[in-house]
């Protein structure tokens, strides 16, 4: 519909109309503080990745490992019945090439985005995480990969404790 | 069958800030009526002769028969207390000795929300007159806090 539109309603604004005060503004930045309750599961998880582990949970009756952890299983709705240590290894299930950042700013260099099946999970189980020491273009869907760490004494029981998953040979555990 | 245990180590929550900043432009009729506050430092309202009903702040379309709003006029700066609140919290939830004084104060058929000063907390009253006190002009910038404060109407 836009296309057909010679012209669209409204008044433009530019920024400079605002800098100069030309048209009238307030501005404000809202103090959006959150506390997530991070929950059995994930607060496991969480503790996990600051030792330098990833957990997963296993439902017997599924015979489903789930990663993160969960405390219910999503298909039966049984509780889970075990944490589960898994390798820091795993398969990209799928990724992408990103040249945009979260606040809409163009990088040279892309971030690359990636679910990873994580070994010791079941199969298509993963998490989403970002790819790195490698170049954008030899990313492969089924490309073996493993995580780099920070240093122990740097994590804080986050994600991000994870840097990256990087390459590593097919055979590699 | 028990539940998966909790680690003691966990961390009960995570924690962040979303950085949200937000720009807002009045709109016509909102730009006129702050741009006449700033400049000439009155309050504007408009009227509509069908309804009998003059809107402040000032509006483009009259609320219930739409009608353009072509009678556009100072109000003055003078109304009187309609509701108010005192507030023992600061934004920040810490306590306050002196209550923020925070009422509507009703101008012709409408009136603006702001804060009530020079006056004792405790003498506030529904129907009390008060006046706008606006900033000197070369420090309004065409934001509601151009008016200082409301007080009460000096007899």
């Amino acid at each position: 519909m836009t296309v057909e539109m010679k012209r669209i309603p409204g008044t433009a604004l530019s920024e400079k109309d605002i800098e100069s005060g030309v048209v009238l503004s307030v501005q404000d930045q809202l103090d959006a503080r959150y506390a997530w309750d991070t929950g059995v599961g994930i607060g496991a998880y969480l503790a996990g990745l600051k030792r330098g582990e990833i957990l997963g949970s296993y439902c017997p009756t599924d015979d489903l490992t789930v990663v993160p952890p969960r405390v219910v299983c999503e298909w039966c709705y049984r509780p889970m019945d075990s944490y589960v240590r898994l390798q820091d290894t795993g398969r990209v299930n799928t990724f992408s090439l990103c040249y945009v950042t979260w606040d809409v700013q163009r990088i040279e260099e892309p971030e690359i985005p990636a679910v990873i099946e994580i070994d010791g999970a079941s199969p298509l189980h993963g998490i989403l995480h970002k790819l790195g020491e490698v170049r954008p273009e030899d990313v492969r869907v089924g490309m073996r990969v493993q995580a780099v760490w920070k240093p122990p004494h740097e994590r804080e029981g986050a994600i991000t404790d994870i840097l990256y998953f990087k390459p590593i040979a097919e055979t590699e555990r | 069958m028990t539940l998966l245990p909790r680690d003691p180590e966990a961390p009960g929550t995570w924690q962040g800030s979303l950085p949200v900043a937000s720009r807002y432009t009045y709109g016509l009729a909102g730009e006129r009526f702050f741009r006449a506050l700033k400049d000439d430092g009155v309050i504007l309202g408009s009227r509509c002769g069908r309804c009998g009903i003059t809107y402040v702040p000032a509006r483009q379309f009259c609320e219930r028969c739409f009608d353009e709003l072509q009678d556009w006029h100072d109000v003055g700066t003078r109304g009187e207390v309609h509701a108010f609140t005192r507030l023992y919290v600061n934004l920040d939830g810490s306590p306050r000795e002196e209550p923020e004084l925070i009422a509507f104060v009703r101008i012709a058929d409408g009136g603006l929300m702001h804060r009530l000063g020079e006056l004792d907390p405790e003498a506030v009253q529904i129907g009390m007159a008060v006046e706008a006190v606006l900033k000197p002009a070369s420090e309004r910038k065409g934001s509601i806090l151009d008016i200082e404060h409301f007080r009460p109407t000096k007899a």
